[in-house]
């Protein structure tokens, strides 16, 4: 089966359902959204602002989950296996899009739709099964409880062997704000509580079987742009050896080294047992194989048995998370701990780190409860008592900036608007600094990924503690990732492919002309677009920032030590280099060049 | 940025001998490397001596030239196997050799004996053309200028500077200073620790006209993203390209070494000489 609308790689539909009344709408992709947008983030981005009024709970009834794909989901575009979900974040309280791999992404896109936008609430659980062309929405509450492997098999039972499922587990029931979408039982939608908003829906799942084929505009010019990909993918060191042979754990090494591993709530940048939670431990403890996700040359995934169970992961930022940022280098609790999270459908890294929030809370008498760095058991415990709210579990389930405002110390919640930080103390890397600051859903290193040139030298390697030129760098990261998200594929593929080899695969799978240069307006499109919204929800310059630990400490030893983070130089040197004001807003002629004037009326709102 | 303006991928591809000198590298890895210098347009594959033929093959009616090694890595063959090694791999097809000058021979003053092991290679070359390795680590900035006199003085074609074995790579100050003894006839090749686009940027402003380097693919295809932000070529930390900063007791003579660490008490540039990782 094709898709029916003559479009070349986007299918052309968009799928709505209203949960409140259980009501199912195909509509027609708008052209010039796509064309503008892409699709994915981008395109979740522009729905969003077109259909969510400001100051929307993000529990509410009236807020929108929108799962995308994108031109290239589901093509033979290495990394092209992917999906992401949009909505307003019960965590961080802006926009937010999380991307995940697997095969669910793919499998939505065969059922014809470039998004599904799912609003309102059901009065009780149910499941979403699109069966191609036939959508129902199913009772779930046989579901309600079971865990996201438990959901998973018995969905795949009642539905299509061939089916795939993305789900929440007791987390997302809970409206745990760090609750992630789960798909194909190890892979998540991991970041900003997303989990939870698909919990306060009383959805239980998405489940996908589709048949369609995605059409190519020209397939030859396609199958070149395809193979030059993965020829530079297959040449670079770090796309064809570091990370097929030890996963994203590699990293753990490298970072530590650098002196920006960081260790007991960012308090350190070196961790001096990192060696046991590294991906050459992992290689040489756990792994059982290697996991790629659909269409993915490079396949760092990591399949592992720990404590008599098998599991994927853990990732770099999990055993970060859930290991150096509590004080933990016991490498099967991190393991177990990762489990349980994939399975009850929490967050690793804002789990991991609002628990090391927890440990420094009780380390400086401001928390009662006995949770020490360094206890291995502790963390395992907490995880699952996060997902079920149980105890002190219900205090960390609200994410770290509220668990430490609650004890008068918001300072030692290490987030960016309220999202924890990942793995990379942001003073052993000015622009990578800059780019948690400045990043649209707060704490994280996928809006810009400065690690590549500042410290694993691609394309180049860049001065790490010279904050010159991150202003510009840091732009050029954000809207290319913007641009990589909403086409959507893999952020690693970054490493090896440059925009002329997105720009070569969109334009022959679309048949319309895309350079680079175009491919990083639309990602300059998509980020001010974002920035709309969070300033439509409140936000603004005062929250580019970052923690004052990292702006008025400096690290005290390892290889980083004696730097902080040159925020403001940075930071003014960013709102004249994106064109916006010095309060941090899109100037009007930015606007009309990237054909958002009608968001002007947000700015002066605003 | 200057002469780099100008540079496009074509020719900074042509500038490229796209290396492959590992002892284990299998039959396999050649054939990939040398259809890499065909699709990327390399100036030239440059292999050991026991790949040659295979090369030649592959590359029989390409524009992709072959280079050999000569005396590789440690320079330390007799003179007539220098000539016999690069009699052989003429005879089986290479257009260009690299060879290793005698570095003890250097170091000890034995100019006449340096100058005739790079004659005899010259001459056994028979025209082809010739790059002299210097290996910039084991010297001192006086020795280097002595080596790329005696390179030019025996009509060699190119200065080049390590072997990618030595103490250290190609840095840009040794560049300038080769470029200035040899001036604008004699090519300057830069090799050893190449690693991306703007290592390469970095070492053709300096005066190279040839790399030697194995990560040719990345450089190409890291090129590309040149064009997007200037923030890329923002002044490096002096010291960070510094040969001085990377003298190594364990790889190096300990006069060479010292010599090294002695400029920096004088380096204008000393102030930037603070911890730093390397």
């Amino acid at each position: 089966m094709e898709a029916d609308t003559g479009m070349k790689g986007w299918m052309g539909k968009i799928l709505r359902v209203d949960l409140s009344v259980s009501k199912v709408t195909v509509q027609q992709a708008n052209t010039d959204d796509l064309r503008n947008f892409i699709g994915g983030r981008g395109l979740g981005a522009k729905i969003l602002y077109n259909e969510l009024a400001p100051a929307t709970d993000a529990y509410s009834i009236e807020n929108k989950l929108i799962f995308c794909t994108g031109p290239l989901t589901g093509t033979r575009a290495p990394t092209s296996g992917r999906y992401c979900v949009v909505s307003k974040s019960p965590l961080t309280g802006t926009i937010f899009d999380s991307q995940s791999g697997g095969s669910f992404g793919p499998e939505l896109k065969f059922t014809g739709y470039d998004a599904i936008i799912v609003q309102g609430r059901s009065s009780a659980p149910v499941y979403l099964w699109i069966n191609d062309d036939e959508v129902r929405i199913v009772d779930a509450i046989e579901l309600w409880g079971l865990d996201t492997h438990k959901t998973t098999d018995t969905l795949v039972r009642s539905t299509d062997s061939r089916a795939k499922v993305a789900c929440i587990g007791p987390a997302g029931e809970n409206l745990v704000r760090i609750a992630a979408i789960i798909n194909d039982k190890h892979r998540a939608a991991g970041r900003g509580g997303l989990g939870a908003v698909m919990g306060s829906k009383k959805l239980k799942a998405v489940v996908v079987r589709g048949r369609r084929s995605v059409e190519i505009a020209d397939r030859r010019r396609f199958d070149s742009a395809v193979e030059k990909s993965l020829r530079a993918i297959g040449k670079n060191p770090i796309t064809d050896r570091s990370l097929p042979t030890l996963g994203t754990a590699a990293l753990v090494n490298v970072t530590n080294e650098l002196g920006m591993f960081p260790t007991k709530n960012f308090q350190e940048g070196y961790f001096e047992d990192a060696e046991g939670i590294s991906g050459e431990k992992i290689a040489e403890r756990i792994l059982t194989g290697q996991v790629a996700c659909w269409g993915c040359p490079i396949a760092c995934g990591r399949a592992t048995r720990a404590d008599r169970k098998k599991g994927e992961g853990p990732e770099y930022e999990t055993v970060w998370a859930l290991g150096a940022q509590c004080g933990v280098s016991d490498l099967i609790a991190v393991t177990k701990a990762n489990y349980i999270c994939n399975e009850l459908g929490v967050d690793t890294i804002s789990a991991g780190s609002t628990i090391g929030c927890a440990m420094e809370l009780h380390e400086r008498r401001l928390l009662r409860e006995e949770i020490n760095f360094g206890d291995a058991q502790a963390v395992v415990d907490l995880v699952r008592k996060i997902a079920y709210r149980d105890g002190i579990g219900d205090r960390l389930a609200e994410g770290s900036y509220r668990l430490a405002e609650r004890y008068g110390a918001p300072e030692l919640s290490m987030s960016v608007k309220r999202l924890e930080m990942p793995a990379y103390d942001p003073r052993g890397a000015q622009g990578h600094a800059l780019a948690y600051a400045t990043s649209n859903r707060g704490g994280c290193h996928l809006r810009a990924y400065l690690i590549g040139p500042e410290v694993l030298g691609v394309p180049a390697l860049i001065d790490r503690f010279k904050w010159q030129g991150k202003a510009q760098l840091v732009t050029l990261y954000q809207n290319l990732f913007a641009t990589i998200d909403s086409l959507i594929l893999c952020v690693f593929s970054s490493f090896a492919l440059n925009p002329e080899h997105y720009a070569e695969l969109l334009s022959s799978a679309v048949g319309m002309p895309f350079s680079g240069e175009r491919l990083i307006e639309v990602g300059e499109r998509v980020y001010n677009l974002e920035r709309l919204i969070n300033i439509r929800e409140g936000f603004s310059m005062k929250d580019d920032s970052l923690p004052p630990r990292f702006l008025k400490s400096p690290l005290v030893q390892g290889g980083s030590r004696g730097r902080v983070v040159a925020l403001g130089r940075m930071l003014s040197e960013y709102y004249r280099i994106r064109g916006w004001d010095r309060r941090g807003k899109p100037k009007p002629a930015k606007l009309r060049r990237l054909g958002l004037e009608t968001a002007r009326k947000t700015l002066k709102r605003n | 940025m200057g002469a780099i303006s100008s540079l496009t991928i074509d020719k900074l591809a042509k500038m490229i001998d796209h290396t492959l000198l590992d002892p284990s590298s299998t039959y396999s890895k050649l054939e990939r490397l040398c259809n890499e210098a065909v699709k990327y347009g390399f100036g030239a594959v440059c292999i050991n001596p026991v790949h040659v033929s295979l090369a030649s093959k592959l590359l029989k009616s390409t524009a992709v030239k072959v280079c050999s090694v000569i005396g590789f890595p440690f320079g330390a063959t007799p003179t007539k196997v220098k000539v016999f090694e690069t009699r052989c791999v003429i005879e089986d097809g290479v257009e260009e050799v690299d060879m290793v000058i005698n570095i003890g021979a250097l170091r000890s003053g034995d100019y006449v004996r340096v100058r005739n092991d790079i004659d005899a290679v010259v001459e056994a070359a028979s025209g082809s053309v010739v790059k002299v390795i210097i290996e910039t680590g084991y010297l001192t900035d006086e020795e280097k200028v002595k080596a790329c006199q005696l390179a030019k003085e025996a009509r060699a074609h190119f200065v080049k500077t390590s072997t990618g074995f030595g103490p250290f790579g190609a840095f840009p100050s040794d560049v300038k200073l080769m470029r200035r003894v040899v001036g604008s006839k004699m090519g300057v090749k830069a090799a050893g620790g190449i690693k991306d686009f703007n290592d390469a940027l970095r070492l053709i402003r300096a005066g190279a006209n040839r790399l030697g380097t194995s990560a040719s693919v990345s450089i190409i295809e890291g090129f590309e993203w040149a064009k997007y932000s200037k923030a890329w070529f923002i002044e490096e930390i002096p010291c960070k390209i510094c040969p001085s900063r990377h003298s190594n007791l364990t790889k190096q003579p300990k006069e060479v070494y010292r010599y090294y660490k002695s400029k920096c008490r004088t380096c204008p540039d000393r102030k930037y000489n603070v911890f730093y990782e390397k």
